[in-house]
């Protein structure tokens, strides 16, 4: 049986503002002018908006989208506090709204100020997940994600042979994707040597394993499919999606696999509702917090076995022209960190057939990660339709 | 001399510290007095931590407290080589250990006196305690 929200919903409306290290603007200016541009993408007025899902946390609420957009009747408002893994979370409960008719059109949203901001270690603070690491790891100084995730990126190392050679080739990839397209933080080529050269954050990640800090902010439109068919931009369904959540959710240092994400839970899902599998898979926009968490989900959703993320991403398998081109607009390491809506943005300006210098030859089915919070694992499916 | 001309000294940066819970004060209890204490189901005697409410396997409410051996043995580790606070500035790099203690739960603490390269997984550790403040000891690892 087809599941009810297999393609039920499109992705109709992206937007996103310039991404860079340093600006005068608020998270909330950021995410609403990356709103404005995801509702002219769409063709739509701003009125036309019925549901809100703003990033947490993240410097705007329902309220501040009534007020500057003027919506008239918002029937949902949500927050999903899943770190990383947000973003598509909440691709999922868009297309729960819009399929069931309880909204027309849910805008999502995210605005950072990571860069001119408050650093990450102040950020996570803010984080609900967050209470039992403050209290047990905090204090004897693991607190920040490149610590926090790195002790699994080792114990990989250690029992695969995976390499930080393998790590390197994660973001020389993915930073020759970014120049391709241009409204990036990183616009200069990096070498394996570069890589290696770089200094340790947290053993066994150097700084270019490490996402950006960055300034930016993005917006996503999703909507009925019948709706949205009849919008301004080529038709971009949603296959299947899936929120996922790991054993231990709180903390790592207790799970029964610390390797193991939510994306062990929801990746069957999606693939389910979807109705395809890893072979039916275009290209990918794998949630890059780190290099390792990109091979690592890479095992997860079975485009190779565990322990050959490593050697899989070599030889340019996740290149532009190769078997699974991945990050194809530079990701969290290169391009931007808005907390992945970048990464559903390119999916669908790829399906479009809009990614210009990074288009990936006959794009007809890619997926998109989001990952965060100790772990979550979210994860969407889209399709062109048109 | 005029406040105005007085150089504010630097701010002593503050270690962050535990905020012991209803649920975890035992544990934080234990550890001021050099035991590691662990909770365990009332009814079906598992055991658990970091410390919570309910037993997720029998879900009884009632539990009690035991002290547990401080042998184990290593699963994963990282060396911290930027501090992410400032507190941390000074002790950089320290290694992080994750280890399975052999009372069945992970412990992650800082390891002393051990140098990177002689770090395995399984390679033995014990337990051991670091008096911050007359409130709280904060658990660390030496060779075991």
């Amino acid at each position: 049986m087809v599941h009810p929200l297999h393609e039920s919903a499109a992705v109709s409306g992206i937007g996103e503002t310039a991404y860079t290290r340093g600006t005068p603007k608020s998270a909330l200016t950021l995410q609403l002018e990356a709103s404005l541009a995801a509702i002219a993408d769409a063709g739509i007025d701003p009125r036309d908006i019925d549901g809100v899902i703003p990033y947490f946390p993240g410097g705007a609420i329902a309220e501040d989208f009534i007020a500057n957009l003027g919506l008239r009747d918002l029937a949902l408002s949500a927050f999903i506090p899943m770190g990383g893994a947000t973003c598509v979370a909440a691709v999922q409960m868009a297309a729960m709204a819009v399929a069931t008719g309880v909204c027309k059109h849910v805008l999502i949203s995210v605005g950072r100020t990571g860069y001119s901001g408050a650093r990450v270690s102040t950020r996570l603070q803010q984080f609900p997940v967050f209470a039992q690491a403050a209290e047990f790891e905090a204090p004897i100084g693991m607190f920040a994600p490149a610590q926090l995730y790195a002790q699994g990126a080792r114990r990989h190392m250690e029992l695969y042979g995976t390499t930080a050679r393998q790590f390197a080739e994660v973001a020389v990839t993915t930073r020759q994707h970014a120049i391709l397209n241009g409204n990036v933080v990183m616009n200069k080529p990096l070498t394996v040597e570069e890589h290696h050269a770089s200094r340790m954050i947290s053993d066994p990640f150097r700084l270019f394993d490490c996402s950006l800090e960055s300034d930016g902010g993005a917006a996503v439109i999703v909507s009925a499919s019948d709706r949205a068919r009849d919008l301004k931009k080529p038709l971009v369904t949603i296959m299947g999606a899936a929120e996922g959540h790991p054993d231990s959710p709180a903390s790592i240092a207790q799970r029964p696999d610390i390797l193991e994400f939510g994306l062990v839970k929801s990746a069957p899902r999606a693939f389910a509702m979807a109705g395809v599998g890893p072979k039916d898979i275009d290209f990918a926009q794998i949630y890059d917090c780190f290099t390792f968490t990109v091979i690592r989900q890479l095992e997860i959703l079975g485009f190779c076995k565990t322990g050959e993320g490593g050697p899989f991403v070599m030889d340019g398998r996740i290149g532009l022209g190769g078997e699974l081109p991945i990050n194809t607009h530079g990701g969290l390491l290169s391009q931007g960190h808005v907390v992945g809506l970048n990464h559903v943005i390119e999916l669908t300006r790829q399906l479009r057939g809009e990614a210009g210098r990074a288009q990936v030859k006959d794009a007809e089915v890619g997926l998109v990660t989001g990952y965060g919070d100790m772990g979550d694992g979210s994860i969407a499916i889209l399709r062109r339709a048109a | 001399m005029s406040a105005a001309t007085t150089a504010a000294p630097p701010p002593v940066p503050e270690r962050p510290l535990p905020v012991p819970t209803r649920e975890s004060q035992p544990f934080w209890d234990g550890m001021r007095e050099g035991r590691f204490m662990l909770q365990h189901c009332a009814q079906c005697s598992k055991v658990r931590h970091y410390p919570r409410p309910v037993c997720p396997h029998c879900f009884s409410m009632e539990c009690t407290w035991k002290e547990a051996p401080l042998g184990g043995a290593i699963h994963a580790w990282t060396v911290c080589h930027h501090p992410f606070s400032f507190f941390f500035k000074a002790s950089v790099p320290y290694i992080v250990a994750l280890v399975d203690m052999d009372a069945g739960v992970r412990v992650n603490a800082q390891i002393k006196g051990m140098a990177e390269a002689d770090l395995a997984i399984g390679q033995r550790v014990k337990l051991a305690f670091e008096p911050v403040n007359k409130e709280v000891t904060l658990p660390f690892f030496v060779a075991g």
